[in-house]
């Protein structure tokens, strides 16, 4: 075969117009992948601890229950684990809507479809007062916030 | 004056009402829309018995989905501030809004079940084999465009059965090994259901996915032509290819005068003789727009007698008890509920097994399965041939399989996805919030 200055400059040309094509594709593509998200943030703000009753609190604009026992608090997430459907707490249990999981108070599985137990998120009180939770962040299970006992 | 009127009006109407079989071949050829088919067509293709016409009803279905579909359009704002509202103003406030809304969803669940139904009926005659192979894929790929067409479309309503339903739809895909997660992530938009969902959504629904199908229903039709017609044919063509040809009597010029002789004989490339078959125009065409009228005048009345399913807006942080999912997919949500595996220390969920590897395994099984065909030529196009009676009971028992799974789903399962019988009473559950 010949390979002479013109074969490899028509290759050149005809390749790089190619790859700009293909490129082409490829950013259209990486275009559906979002940089900027408009979500709400995993750290967010709760009320004040004194304001929790005792027991388990529903809190629906963040899915999650806060969980208060004396001046003790824990966050389980309200998301089920099988398929991200609000689950509701019934007393001695967490229960699924969608697929009929159930969680005991801890979150653990007893019975249905759910894989994991439901997680527990980081709580910690923000300088102004308020419950603040990192959804981002998980603890393992009996962890809790205990507030300074002039607060509660 | 009256004459061209009259010349304008044959040229609208004159291939439905050919007046010689040569006009009515040359009306199939000659007319645009009546190109697509053959020019002459064997009774039993068009015979109501064996195809029962089931393509056609889907076809038609889907036209009506098109045309409904466009008009909707009209009304529909894709924003998650507006699509409930405007849907709420389709049911009762705009004019025959409701029967529009109420006509394209029909028209939607029945294409997903006659989609289905024309591929069994495919699969009894045996119909995919041979030369068909590759138009039975197409057809896979049009029953799965169908329902990615019914799950784009259900979210649309924004209201809470769609929000939950895609919900649940897209953290099973989700489940998906190694490219799930990127996979939801670029469905939705982001992690949770959200604008940037709807209006992806919306996208797929009234362009994308519609283009795709009507693509690949066009490529569907031409390679019915190409494989030689319905194979409904298959046993009169065998039949015809194996008698004794008659060959034409002729005469010709010899040194010693007229000699009687043979000439050749012309078969049609269909392998049928002229007597097996009729013009295409009028009466194939006049059945299709039969069916057609059949269909839409159903679906019609379907719209005024029971109206579309909308809930309350779509809330993100109260699920409805239960969440039911459509009911083409409501045995995918049986299996997701009942599948999670315990093995030791490891579990495996029901998303990964009930949404992904079974109907996986599934939709493999239907692509493969012409490969591993090994019936005859002679059990092609006939009903429940006797050779593949075995093959026909895997397909007919998970088919009830799916249908048992689809009853159990929608009538027997209560709040939290426990079981009832459709007459015991269920608990009435305090409203959350």
């Amino acid at each position: 075969m010949e390979t002479d200055r013109r074969t490899i400059l028509r290759w050149l040309g005809k390749g790089s117009v190619f790859a700009a094509f293909i490129a082409q594709i490829g950013a259209a593509a990486r275009a559906f992948f979002p940089n900027v998200l408009y979500e709400p943030p995993s750290t967010f703000k709760l009320e004040r601890p004194e304001d929790y009753p005792q027991g388990y609190s529903f809190n629906s604009e963040h899915r999650l229950f806060v969980v208060r026992a004396a001046n003790k608090f824990h966050v389980i997430s309200a998301i089920c684990t099988h398929l991200g459907c609000t689950v509701q707490w019934r007393g001695t249990e967490f229960d699924c809507p969608c697929h009929g999981s159930r969680f005991d108070a801890n979150g653990n599985v007893i019975a249905g479809p759910a894989p994991r137990p439901l997680p527990w998120f980081e709580v910690s009180l923000s300088p102004d007062g308020l419950l603040e939770v990192d959804s981002a962040e998980t603890v393992p299970q009996g962890s809790a916030f205990t507030t300074p006992t002039e607060k509660a | 004056m009256a004459t061209s009127v009259q010349r304008w009006w044959h040229k609208l109407v004159w291939p439905w009402s050919p007046l010689s079989e040569r006009e009515a071949s040359e009306a199939i050829v000659r007319n645009l829309w009546l190109h697509w088919f053959p020019a002459k067509v064997s009774g039993r293709s068009m015979s109501w018995s064996y195809s029962l016409w089931l393509g056609t009803v889907a076809a038609s279905l889907f036209v009506i989905l098109t045309v409904t579909g466009v008009m909707l359009m009209f009304f529909y704002v894709p924003s998650t501030e507006r699509a409930y509202g405007s849907i709420k103003d389709l049911q009762y406030a705009v004019s025959f809004g409701r029967i529009l809304r109420n006509q394209h969803r029909w028209a939607a669940e029945g294409m997903v079940a006659l989609v289905f139904i024309h591929m069994a009926r495919v699969f009894f005659t045996g119909a995919y084999r041979g030369a068909r192979v590759l138009n039975w894929l197409v057809g896979v790929a049009l029953l799965l465009l169908t329902l990615m067409l019914s799950f784009t479309g259900y979210l649309l309503p924004w209201d809470q059965l769609a929000y939950w339903a895609i919900t649940v739809g897209t953290n099973i895909a989700s489940e998906a090994p190694v490219l799930g997660p990127t996979f939801k992530y670029l469905l939705l938009g982001g992690h949770f259901v959200g604008q940037q969902t709807l209006l992806r959504f919306y996208v797929l629904h009234v362009f994308f996915l519609p283009a795709v199908v009507w693509i690949l229903f066009a490529y569907h039709m031409w390679r019915v032509r190409k494989d030689g017609g319905l194979a409904a044919i298959e046993p009169l063509r065998a039949m015809r290819r194996a008698e004794p040809k008659e060959m034409p009597r002729s005469k010709s010029y010899s040194l010693f005068g007229l000699t009687p002789g043979t000439s050749v004989a012309v078969m049609s490339s269909m392998g049928l003789e002229e007597r097996d078959q009729v013009a295409s125009s009028p009466n194939l065409t006049r059945r299709m727009i039969l069916v057609f009228l059949v269909v839409f005048n159903i679906t019609l009345l379907l719209s005024l007698l029971v109206n579309a399913p909308l809930e309350g807006p779509a809330n993100p942080s109260v699920t409805p008890n239960p969440a039911k999912a459509p009911w083409y997919f409501v045995w995918l949500q049986e299996l997701v509920a009942s599948t999670t595996v315990h093995l030791g220390k490891v579990t495996i969920s029901g998303g990964l097994v009930g949404g992904i590897l079974v109907p996986g395994v599934l939709l493999a099984a239907l692509i493969l399965w012409p490969f591993f065909d090994r019936s005859t030529v002679s059990a092609e196009g006939v009903w429940f041939a006797r050779e593949r009676t075995r093959q026909n009971v895997v397909f007919a028992v998970i088919t009830v399989a799916i249908i048992i799974l689809i009853i159990v789903g929608m009538y027997l399962r209560g709040p939290y996805w426990r079981l009832y019988w459709p007459w015991s009473p269920r608990p009435v559950l305090p409203r959350v919030l």
